[in-house]
């Protein structure tokens, strides 16, 4: 069974056609990556899964029940986790009160109390290494820091799926490496799928999914294992405008590195 | 207002209806045998219901507009009903109703004297120490997280699964009961007598606003500690500079807003965040 399957799914905006007839199926504890150049509609794509908008065409089936037209705040508590392209943790809250709003609102809904939330909490702050800003104001953290805030937000959820929008843009590389290393940590400690969309930085999504799906002007361009699609000449093209054989050797050197 | 960072200037309407269910149950069921005082529960119930009704439009107000647009249509709502109040006539139109000597008629004049002084002001307190504790109640239950999210940033809210229209229609409920049990003793009860003109006031809820901006909006002691700064500054300009206080008073109040952008409460709780005062201060 899958855990996540989207059928045709098509998302306007006026004369803007976002999100062009997706279709896309995850099975659970898979983790792949979305790549695709600026305005490809990975992050509309994101919110029509998670219910921010609803699709003019299509369904979204989220474990054998079609959670097209449901909203978000219903979809929550299914298993379904995101974070957002700009980290929004709630700021004036600290970092242990943001991720408890997480537990006392996802899966666990009503089985668990402001307390157990609260030592929820502390688990997830200590997997993404927040710890010694527990009692800090969210708001008064690093874009670094507060992205990491919206990872153990969206974890506390318990959700079967996490939906990372851009998972690491603006990071320095260190902090990629870390980024993949903690992604690959929580998949395999939590078991839950990871849909990671990543703008453009090819040495992470060769570390980090075995599958990639490149998007581009709305559509599945290319869907398959990382190496396969990373050498795809159609790939290179929609990134560089244009066949290369140097940057062609560069991505199959760095997804080999 | 502090918890869902939904300001709203029509706080007053609340009062006003609070003070209009009062004075409705009490005129017209004066009469009624066997009444007697259960005619101000009867005024006092139909001064929730009649905030119920307004607490849910404004929800459903808040479910579609934010920020100043939410201020302007409430300011709207509460210009909107007095003017229908004053042209329809309804409940006396701009006279009002004046019921006092109803209740001293139902009740006898002593009781009415004691209900008026004695039991309205007590009253008052008693709705006060109720709003504490609900308050408190609400920032260590679900229900302050999820406002906490909503007041943040509501889209995030919705996808942790945050159901907002519950949650700030719980928010509005509240305020709008607890606003209309005020209205309902301390303007209905204590006074005898309603004028739209009169409770229909949007300065009032500025003044509230003012009060809870200056202590330190979603604090508990806030409001309290933003009344007596504000009361007592006000009542005292007055007294040393008669015709002059507003003059002088409004500078006072931007600067502290200014140096204070959370408030004298809320500054001096990030003074003592992760200290041991902290538990005090809440």
């Amino acid at each position: 069974m899958s855990l996540l399957r989207l059928e045709n799914v098509t998302k306007r905006f006026g004369g803007l056609l976002a999100v062009n007839n997706v279709s896309l199926e995850l099975a659970s504890g898979e983790l792949i990556a979305i790549v695709g150049p600026n305005g490809a509609g990975k992050t509309t794509l994101f919110n029509v899964i998670s219910g921010v908008f609803f699709p003019e065409e299509g369904k979204v089936i989220f474990e054998d029940r079609d959670i097209t037209r449901l909203p978000a705040y219903r979809r929550a508590p299914l298993g379904l986790g995101r974070t957002f392209q700009i980290p929004r943790p709630f700021g004036s809250a600290t970092v242990r009160e943001n991720v408890a709003i997480g537990a006392m609102f996802g899966t666990l809904g009503s089985r668990i109390n402001v307390d157990e939330s609260l030592e929820m909490a502390d688990r997830y702050i200590d997997l993404v290494g927040l710890q010694p800003h527990r009692e800090k104001l969210a708001g008064n953290l690093t874009p670094v820091e507060k992205k990491m805030v919206e990872i153990a937000r969206a974890l506390a959820m318990k959700p079967k799926l996490l939906l990372m929008d851009e998972a690491m843009a603006g990071m320095n590389p260190k902090d990629i490496d870390y980024m993949v290393d903690l992604l690959i940590r929580i998949k395999e400690k939590e078991k839950i799928a990871i849909v990671a969309m990543v703008e453009h930085i090819m040495r992470a999504v060769a570390g980090l999914a075995k599958r990639v799906v490149v998007m581009h002007q709305g559509a599945t361009f290319v869907d398959g294992p990382t190496a396969d699609v990373l050498s795809d000449p159609r790939v290179i093209e929609v990134y560089l405008g244009g066949p290369s054989e140097k940057s062609k050797k560069d991505l199959v050197t760095n997804q080999t590195s | 207002m502090g918890m869902t960072g939904y300001v709203d200037f029509g706080y007053v309407t609340f009062i006003a209806l609070g003070a209009y269910g009062m004075s409705l149950g009490i005129t017209y069921f004066y009469q009624v045998e066997g009444l007697g005082i259960w005619i101000v529960f009867i005024g006092f119930l139909l001064a929730l219901l009649l905030a119920s009704l307004s607490a849910l439009l404004e929800a459903f107000i808040a479910l579609r507009l934010r920020g100043a647009y939410f201020a302007i249509a409430c300011i709207g709502i509460n210009e909107g009903l007095r003017h229908f109040i004053e042209g329809a006539k309804l409940w006396g139109g701009s006279e009002g109703l004046i019921f006092s000597g109803s209740l001293i008629q139902a009740v006898g004049r002593e009781t009415a004297n004691q209900l008026t002084t004695f039991w309205a002001d007590l009253a008052v307190f008693i709705i006060a120490a109720l709003a504490a504790f609900l308050n408190i109640h609400y920032m260590r239950s679900k229900i302050g997280y999820a406002l906490t999210a909503v007041k943040e940033d509501e889209d995030a809210a919705k996808v942790m699964g945050v159901n907002t229209t519950k949650y700030k229609t719980i928010a509005f409920l509240t305020s709008g009961l607890l606003g209309a049990s005020v209205g309902a003793v301390a303007w209905g009860l204590k006074l005898g007598y309603v004028f739209p003109g009169d409770v229909f006031v949007i300065h009032y809820t500025v003044e509230c606003i003012v009060v809870v901006l200056l202590g330190g909006a979603g604090t508990l002691l806030g409001p309290v500690v933003g009344g007596l700064i504000y009361g007592l500054s006000k009542y005292w300009l007055a007294i040393i500079w008669p015709g002059f206080q507003l003059l002088i008073f409004a500078p006072i109040i931007i600067i502290i807003i200014v140096l204070f952008p959370e408030g004298v409460v809320g500054m001096l709780k990030n003074r003592v965040r992760g200290t041991a005062l902290e538990r005090y201060l809440l």
